[in-house]
C-alpha cells in the first residue's frame, strides 16, 4: 500500500555533509570536538540541575531555600545559556566548514571565540554554585548587597557573548570562502541561513552585553545600579527564544537532506526568504514578554499582542516547506496512503526519530505559546508554571532533540567512530515526548491554577489549593521520565564521541532524490492538515483560557497599569 | 553589480530593525532605550553584512 | 511547475506560514483584540470602565507610602487584619461606606457615588505584604494600588481554578480595579523570586 520504490542508501556510503566533516583539517576537528564536548557537559549539568529541581518541586527532595534556588540557577544557566549557545556556535562552525569544504576561515578567531566561551562557562557555573542565587536572568536587585556575585555572573555571560561574536565572524568568513574563490556566485539555502544565523548570534551577543554590562560596571564601582535590568533582560530573552528555533529549522533542512536526500522542492529562494523572515519578525514580536510589566501602556500591550500573532510565521513556513518536500518526493517514488508515506522515512535511524518527535513537540509548544501571547491572558499565566510547562516542549522536545540528532550524524564523521546502539537510541525520543506530555499537561494545568513558576514550597501555610502538590508530583513524574530517556540519548552521543572504532555499519537512510519532473503532482496534505490541527488546538486552549478568566470570581481591569 | 535576493534580504532585515530602533528612539514614552541599542546595533550589523556581500561579489574571481 | 497540485505550490506553502494569525478570530470573539470597524470591547468588561486607568497618574512612591500608612493605621483591626469598611460597619453603613478613606489632603467622600471603587493599598516587601490580611466585601469594586518597596515582587491572587498574576516593580505604583464576585478566602502570594524566604511570602484577602 505504501511501499516506496527507493532503496536504502548504500552501506558505507558517505553523504556530502559527513564526507566533508570527515575531511576537515585536524585543528578544526580538535576545536569542534572541544566545543561539542563543552556543550554536552553543559547539557549534562543542566539536566542534573533540572531533574533535581523537579524532584524538589514534587516534594520528593528537600533543600534549604538558597541551595534550591542555586540548583535552579545552575539548571537555567547551564541549559539556556551554555548548552544552547555552545551547541549553536559549534553547529554553526561545523556546518559552515562543511559548506566551505576546506575547513574554517579565520581559524585563530574561532579558537579565541571558543576560549572566551569556555572561560564564560567556567565563571558562570562557579558563581552559580557558590554565589547568591540569581536565577538564570541574573537580576542584580537580588544581590544588591553582593556585588561580587552580580559582577562574576555578568562577566560569565559577557565572556560568552564575546566568544559568540568571534565564532560568528569566523563562521561568516567561512561560508563566504566558496564565493571568494569564485566557485559560487551565491549562497546555497543552507549557506545563506548560516550567514544570517551567524549575524543573529552577534545580535544576541549585543543584547547580552546590553543587559549585563551595566551589572559588571556597577560591581566594579564604575557605574550606577542597573535598575532597568528587567527590561533589558526581556530583549535578550526574546533573542534567546528565536535564535535556537532558527538553528533548529536549519538543522532540519540539513538532516532531511542527510537522511532522505531530499532538498526543498520549492527552490532555494523561498528557503532564503523564510530564513530571512526569522530576522524580520524578531524585533516586532518581542513585546509579549513584557505584558506583566507595570509600566507598559495599554496601547503598547494591544499592539504587542497583535504583532505576536506573527511570531510563528517563519517556523510554520519552514515546517511546510520541509514536510511538503518530503511528502512530494516520497509520492514521486510511489508512496501512497494519506499519511502512509511517512512510514518510508528512516525511523530506525535515531537522528530521524529525534527530528520527527521534535516536530511533534514543536506543535505542542506552539499551541500553548499562542495562549501566552494574548495580553488579556498573560495576567493569568505569566510567572506561573504554565511557562516552564509549555517551554520544555521547546527546550527539551524540539531544540535539544534536534541538536542531539545533528550530533548523531556529525560526531561519527568527525571522530571516525560509530554511533552507539542506534536501536536503543531511536526509542528514546518517544519516551522523552511521553515524559514531556506528563510534565507539560500537569505543568500547564498548574499554571492555569496559578502555581508560581519559581517556588519550591507551595504550601503557603495550608491556604494553597489541594490540587497544587498533586500537579507538582505529576510534574516530577514527567520530568523523571524524560530526564532518564534524555540521559540515555546524551550518554549515547558521548559514547559516540569517544568511540574510536569505525564501522561500516551506518544508521539507515533512504534516498528519495528525484528530478523535478513529477514531483508535487500528487496532493501533499500532511503539512496543511498538521497546521489545521495546530490552529484548532490553539483555538481550543485559547477559548479554555478565556472561559477560565470569565468564570473566575473577580472582575479585574488593569493588567499592571503603571503611571 | 548584480543585486541578488540575498543582498536584498539582508538589506530588508537591516531596514526593519532600523525602523523599529527609530520608533523606540523617537517615542521616549515607550521607555525602552535598550531596544534602540539592540535593534539599532543589529541594523548596523546587517548593513555591514550587506556591504560584505557587495564587497565579496566585487572581489570574487569572474569566470 | 504548472502540473503541481496546489498543496505543493510555493504560494500555498508560504500562506501556511501565516496560519496561526487566524487566532485573531478567537481573540476578537472574546473582545480581546481591536476590531477593524466595530471598535474594541474589553474581555472582562467593568461596569464602570474608569477602572484602573488614570486615578494613580503621577502618584509618586512617597505619596503611595504615605497613603498606605494612613490606610493601614485607619482600618487596622484587633485581629491584625485591615478592613476598609470598618467605619461603615461600625455605624451600620452599607457596603460602600468605606470608600471615603480620605487621602491625606482632602476628604473626597462626598464626591463619590455608589459605584465609586474603594481604595485599597498593598505594599510588598521582603518577605511579606502590608497589610497581610485584608477584609473586603463581595460585589464591591476596589481600586487596588500596589507597590513593591524594595525589589520586584508578585502580588498574585489565587482564585480557585485560575489566578490573577500581578508583578510589582520597586517604586512603581501599580493600579488595578478588582471586584470580588464571590465570598471566600483568597491567597495573595509572591510570583517573582525575591530571595531566601520567597516561598513564605503570602497574605490573605478575606471576602465576606
Amino acid at each position: 500500500m505504501d511501499s516506496i520504490s527507493t532503496s536504502v542508501a548504500r552501506v558505507g556510503s558517505r553523504s556530502r555533509l559527513t564526507a566533508r566533516v570527515a575531511a576537515l583539517p585536524g585543528t578544526d576537528k580538535a576545536l569542534l570536538a572541544l566545543l561539542f564536548g563543552a556543550a554536552l557537559l553543559a547539557l549534562v549539568l543542566g539536566l542534573v540541575g533540572g531533574f533535581v529541581t523537579a524532584l524538589a518541586r514534587a516534594g520528593a527532595l528537600a533543600f534549604f531555600p538558597d541551595d534550591a534556588y542555586r540548583l535552579l540557577t545552575l539548571h537555567g544557566v547551564s541549559v539556556f545559556f551554555y548548552w544552547l549557545y555552545l551547541i549553536q556556535a559549534v553547529l554553526m562552525l561545523v556546518l559552515a566548514a562543511a559548506e566551505n569544504g576546506r575547513g574554517l576561515a579565520l581559524r585563530p578567531l574561532a579558537w579565541t571565540g571558543a576560549t572566551l566561551m569556555l572561560a564564560g562557562f567556567g565563571a558562570s557555573e562557579w558563581i552559580s554554585a557558590t554565589g547568591t542565587p540569581l536565577l538564570y536572568d541574573g537580576s542584580p536587585e537580588l544581590a544588591a548587597d553582593d556585588p561580587r556575585s552580580v559582577g562574576f555572573f555578568a562577566l560569565g555571560y559577557l565572556l560568552l557573548s564575546a566568544g559568540l561574536v568571534a565564532s560568528a565572524v569566523s563562521g561568516i568568513a567561512t561560508v563566504l570562502q566558496p564565493r571568494l574563490r569564485g566557485e559560487a556566485s551565491e549562497f546555497t539555502s543552507i549557506g545563506f541561513a548560516l550567514f544570517a544565523w551567524a549575524g543573529f548570534l552577534v545580535v544576541s551577543a549585543i543584547a547580552a552585553t546590553n543587559a549585563f554590562l551595566p551589572g559588571l560596571l556597577w560591581s566594579l564601582g564604575a557605574g550606577p545600579f542597573p535598575a532597568d535590568h528587567g527590561t533589558e533582560w526581556h530583549i535578550l530573552f526574546h533573542n534567546l527564544h528565536y535564535l535556537p528555533l532558527m538553528a533548529t529549522v536549519l538543522v532540519w533542512y540539513v538532516l532531511s537532506e542527510q537522511l532522505t536526500g531530499v532538498k526543498s522542492i520549492h527552490g532555494a529562494r523561498l528557503s532564503k526568504i523564510v530564513f530571512a523572515a526569522y530576522l524580520v519578525f524578531v524585533p516586532p514580536t518581542s513585546l509579549y514578554h513584557m505584558f506583566l510589566e507595570p509600566n507598559l501602556s495599554e496601547s503598547v500591550r494591544v499592539i504587542g499582542s497583535l504583532l505576536s500573532l506573527f511570531v510563528s510565521v517563519p517556523t510554520l513556513a519552514a515546517f511546510a516547506i520541509i514536510v511538503s518536500s518530503l511528502e512530494a518526493s516520497a509520492r514521486a517514488h510511489g508512496a501512497t496512503g494519506f499519511f502512509g508515506w511517512m512510514r518510508g522515512l528512516p525511523w530506525r535511524n535515531p537522528a530521524m526519530a529525534n527530528m520527527g518527535w521534535a516536530v511533534v513537540n514543536m506543535m505542542l509548544g506552539i499551541t500553548f505559546a499562542f495562549v501566552l501571547i494574548q495580553e488579556k491572558l498573560a495576567p493569568m499565566l505569566s510567572d506561573t508554571f504554565f511557562v516552564p510547562g509549555y517551554f520544555h516542549f521547546f527546550a527539551v522536545g524540539v531544540l535539544t532533540q534536534t541538536f542531539l540528532a545533528a550530533l548523531m550524524v556529525i560526531l561519527p564523521a568527525l571522530g571516525g567512530g560509530t554511533l552507539w546502539r542506534p536501536e536503543l537510541l531511536r526509542c528514546m525520543p518517544a519516551l522523552v515526548t511521553i515524559g514531556l506530555l506528563v510534565f507539560g499537561a500537569a505543568g500547564i494545568a498548574a499554571g492555569f491554577m496559578g502555581v508560581p513558576r519559581r517556588v519550591f514550597d507551595i504550601g503557603y501555610d495550608g491556604i494553597a489549593p489541594a490540587a497544587w502538590p498533586v500537579l507538582m508530583a505529576l510534574v516530577g513524574i514527567g520530568a523523571t521520565i524524560f530526564a532518564i530517556a534524555l540521559s540515555v540519548s546524551v550518554y549515547g552521543v558521548v559514547r559516540t564521541m569517544l568511540s574510536l572504532r569505525p564501522s561500516l555499519e551506518q544508521a539507515p537512510v533512504v534516498d528519495w532524490r528525484t528530478g523535478s519532473r513529477g514531483v508535487g503532482a500528487a496532493p501533499a496534505w500532511t503539512g496543511p492538515l498538521s497546521v489545521a490541527a495546530l490552529v484548532a488546538a490553539m483555538y481550543v486552549f485559547t477559548i479554555v483560557a478565556f472561559q477560565l478568566i470569565q468564570s473566575s470570581p473577580i472582575i479585574a481591569i488593569g493588567g499592571g497599569h503603571g503611571h | 553589480m548584480k543585486m541578488n535576493e540575498e543582498l536584498w534580504l539582508v538589506v530588508v532585515i537591516a531596514a526593519v530593525w532600523a525602523v523599529l530602533a527609530a520608533v523606540y528612539a523617537l517615542i521616549p514614552s515607550l521607555g525602552m532605550p535598550g531596544y534602540v541599542r539592540v535593534w539599532g546595533g543589529g541594523a548596523v550589523l546587517f548593513l555591514i553584512l550587506a556591504g560584505v556581500l557587495v564587497a565579496v561579489s566585487r572581489k570574487a574571481p569572474r569566470g | 511547475m504548472s502540473e503541481r497540485h496546489f498543496t505543493t505550490r510555493r504560494g500555498f506553502i508560504a500562506a501556511l506560514g501565516f496560519s496561526a494569525v487566524s487566532l485573531y478570530g478567537a481573540w476578537a470573539a472574546y473582545g480581546a483584540a481591536p476590531l477593524p470597524f466595530g471598535g474594541r470591547k474589553d474581555a472582562a468588561p467593568e461596569p464602570d470602565a474608569h477602572g484602573g486607568h488614570g486615578a494613580a497618574a503621577g502618584m509618586a512612591p512617597e505619596e503611595f507610602r504615605f497613603e498606605h500608612d494612613f490606610f493601614v493605621q485607619k482600618y487596622a483591626q484587633k485581629d491584625g487584619s485591615v478592613n476598609p469598611h470598618a467605619d461603615a460597619d461600625a455605624h451600620g453603613g452599607d457596603a460602600h461606606g468605606g470608600h471615603g478613606h480620605a487621602d491625606a489632603g482632602h476628604d473626597h467622600g462626598a464626591e463619590l457615588t455608589s459605584v465609586e471603587p474603594v481604595d485599597v493599598y498593598l505594599m510588598a516587601q521582603k518577605f511579606a505584604y502590608s497589610p497581610d490580611v485584608l477584609r473586603l466585601k463581595a460585589g464591591v469594586p476596589y481600586r487596588f494600588r500596589m507597590m513593591a518597596d524594595d525589589i520586584t515582587h508578585g502580588a498574585s491572587i489565587q482564585l480557585g481554578s485560575a489566578s490573577r498574576i500581578i508583578r510589582l516593580r520597586p517604586n512603581v505604583v501599580t493600579e488595578q480595579s478588582i471586584t470580588f464576585t464571590k465570598p471566600g478566602e483568597y491567597l495573595v502570594y509572591c510570583t517573582v523570586y525575591c530571595g531566601q524566604a520567597h516561598d513564605a511570602m503570602h497574605g490573605r484577602i478575606i471576602v465576606g
